[in-house]
């Protein structure tokens, strides 16, 4: 009867402490995966912390104004140029004044080309 | 069965007895004892989290990163990013040339013969390639496969729109420690705000966000540095004010710097000036006497006063650019006469004078989050002739911004509100307002200012459209303690739309010359109004202001359109 009690006892702490080690190997992993995640997101953080820099750096007013000017021969806006939206289907022009399909240009296209 | 036999099986049970006991004492030790250790077993592997390992594995700092500077609108004004420093171990490096040919190779700008006497120098076991390099620029370096070569991480504070704004978002030192403008402040008087951002769960930290925006900070910054170059100024400022939420919306002061640069070696005339710098605005500050007088009480819009005779005040007489014999109120503003504000001042008194002032915050030093601030020049005692001098802004002197932000507030409705560099909204600056004058006298100021413009000094600054209101300053400097005629500080304080205002302008140029168009002339309505009328008709579509047109607006737009075509 102890025999069989003891021997019972016995495969239950191998079984259990097979379990535990298993699942402690287990948990192990989890939290190197973890780790491992966060990491990454540490990582891409600073990835994304570079990019809004170089964004910002590349979109900054002073540059835009000054492609503007020089390449588009942009104008300040004036405030005439403002139009209420009730009036605005008296401002529409019956025809577009450029035919881009007629013409069958790319302006921006063709900018880009030249630029390069 | 004998009597023997039974006494003894007795004693044998009584024996068994006795052992069972023993062994049950045993049995509950021993469970106990493992049980203990049971439960520790299984607190160690499942229970217990051990954070701090995850942290180390990941390669993680403990400490808060430091919270980035971005605009209104969430634009980046200042940033950390991660740079790494590069170094080799002599010791380790195997074939020197070789190292050295392919470092050279890849590393622009190295000393290839330093570094060949540090490699070859015995016992020497650390020297620095390269300091602050990006990712890109690392990994190249660490793929050549040279031994010995290392790289530790650093942080770097870059300011990606460069001298745009320098002066509010400042700078740090090596250590990243703020040392001029916000960057200051977040390590200083606003360190509880910036514990406010940090969420330490996720080891990030929230941006902190400015009033400023960006493109307005663009458009008055260009402006203003184009004014000083047509006008040949020693130097220039310009504000945006939202006068409901006491915001900056833009601040430039010129000449500026570049946050970037590693020796920034600043010169006096590269700090604030419209902070840092206290100076007698001149006839701006008229406009602090006419609301005092008004809600006084002592004048109004019916009033008249003589202004044919300099006023003798002592030995000392007030005088007028232009003479006038008798002028009302609303003539004594738009012609900016000195004899009839230092009258109206006078009416007022002395004692009377000196508590408006201070109610308004003319006395005091005004404090932002930029800790870059000056504390007001005042008279050393205060007489009837500091009063009418006072009256029409000289003989005490503040900052550009202090002035800018009192007309504010005596227009806005008669609520003083703190100037701020954080972004804010209505319902947070009118918790923190206050009542400095009636609303009945900053309607009558507004009044005012928008006939200045349609007639009086400030004609150049109405933007058709936009309803401009404004008081123009031309201050004499002082020199070895005499105004000296020749040098003059040209300003222009506005606000628009005047119907219902809602921002106040500030253009400030210093010692402008006379310049092609300006028949000779170097006074404020030349230089500083057309300065601040291109900044409004560049900055009013930003802010979201509706121009608005009357019959008179319409036929001045058809008179210079035809102008134009003809």
């Amino acid at each position: 009867m102890f025999k069989l009690i003891n021997a019972a006892l016995v495969i239950c702490v191998l079984i259990s402490a097979f379990f535990l080690y298993s699942l402690e190997h287990a948990t192990r992993g989890f939290e190197r995966n973890i780790a491992k995640t966060e990491k990454q997101i540490i990582d891409e953080r600073e990835k994304i912390k570079l990019l809004n820099a170089e964004w910002t750096s590349l979109t900054r007013p002073e540059r835009i104004q000054h492609l503007a000017e020089e390449q588009l021969h942009l104008k300040n806006l004036q405030a005439q140029q403002f139009v209420p939206l009730a009036e605005i289907g008296a401002k529409v022009p019956q025809t577009p004044p450029i035919k881009l399909e007629a013409q069958n240009a790319d302006p921006i296209g063709n900018m880009l080309e030249k630029l390069q | 069965m004998t009597n023997g036999a039974r006494q003894n099986e007795m004693a044998n049970g009584n024996r068994r007895l006795k052992g069972q006991n023993r062994i049950r004492l045993l049995g509950i030790g021993f469970s106990l004892f493992f049980g203990a250790i049971a439960i520790q077993l299984g607190q160690l592997t499942l229970l217990h989290h051990q954070p701090a390992q995850i942290a180390e594995l990941a390669g993680q700092e403990p400490r808060q990163p430091r919270p980035d500077i971005v605009d209104r609108n969430g634009v980046v004004m200042a940033t950390d990013v991660a740079v790494f420093s590069l170094f080799i171990d002599p010791r380790k490096v195997i074939d020197v040339d070789e190292a050295i040919e392919l470092l050279t190779a890849n590393i622009s700008d190295l000393d290839a013969k330093g570094l060949r006497e540090r490699l070859k120098q015995p016992g020497r076991a650390f020297v620095w390639l390269k300091r602050q390099v990006g990712p890109d620029e690392r990994d190249a370096i660490y793929n050549l496969g040279i031994p010995g070569v290392g790289f530790v991480e650093d942080r770097k504070r870059v300011y990606p729109l460069a001298r745009l704004a320098a002066h509010t978002v400042g700078y740090v030192d090596v250590d990243t420690k703020g040392i001029a403008g916000i960057e200051k402040f977040l390590d200083d008087q606003g360190a509880i705000y910036t514990a406010s951002l940090n969420e330490p769960t996720t080891h990030t930290t929230e941006p902190a966000q400015l009033s400023l925006d960006m493109r307005v900070q663009q458009a008055v910054t260009d402006e203003v540095a184009k004014a000083v170059t047509k006008f040949r100024a020693k130097s220039g400022g310009g504000i945006i004010l939202d006068i409901e939420t006491g915001e900056i919306i833009a601040l430039a002061s010129l000449p500026d710097f570049n946050p970037n640069a590693e020796d920034k070696h600043l010169t006096s005339d590269q700090q604030n000036k419209l902070t840092s710098g206290v100076y007698e605005l001149g006839s701006v500050i008229k406009a602090v006497t006419f609301a005092m007088a008004l809600d006084y009480g002592t004048a109004n819009l019916s009033s008249h006063f003589s202004t044919g005779a300099p006023l003798q005040i002592g030995k000392f007489r007030i005088h007028d650019l232009h003479s006038h014999a008798e002028q009302s109120m609303e003539e004594v503003f738009t012609n900016s006469s000195n004899i009839g504000t230092a009258k109206m001042a006078l009416q007022v008194g002395l004692d009377n004078h000196m508590e408006f002032l201070k109610r308004v915050g003319l006395l005091d030093r005004l404090v932002t989050e930029v800790p870059e601030n000056a504390k007001p020049l005042l008279p050393h005692n205060w007489s009837r002739l500091s009063s009418a001098t006072a009256a029409f802004g000289h003989g005490f002197a503040v900052q550009p911004l202090q002035g800018l932000s009192v007309i504010a507030d005596l227009i806005n409705g008669g609520m003083a509100v703190q100037p701020t560099f954080l972004k804010r909204n209505k319902e947070e600056a009118q918790a923190l307002a206050h009542r400095i004058v009636k609303p009945e006298t900053s309607a009558t100021m507004r009044y005012l200012f928008r006939a200045n413009v349609q007639k009086g000094t400030g004609e150049f600054a109405d933007v058709i459209g936009y309803r401009v209101g404004g008081k123009t300053g031309t201050a004499e400097k002082v020199e070895h303690g005499r105004y000296v005629k020749d040098k003059v500080l040209a300003s222009f304080i506005g606000a628009f739309p005047m119907d219902q205002p809602k921002y106040a302008i500030l253009v400030m140029l210093d010692e402008p010359q006379a310049a092609p168009g300006t028949h000779g002339f170097s006074t404020a309505g030349w230089n500083a109004v057309p300065t601040s009328a291109a900044i409004i008709e560049r900055v009013a579509p930003l802010l979201g202001v509706e121009p608005k047109f009357t019959d008179e607006d319409l036929a001045k737009l058809a008179k210079q359109n035809k102008k134009k075509e003809g």
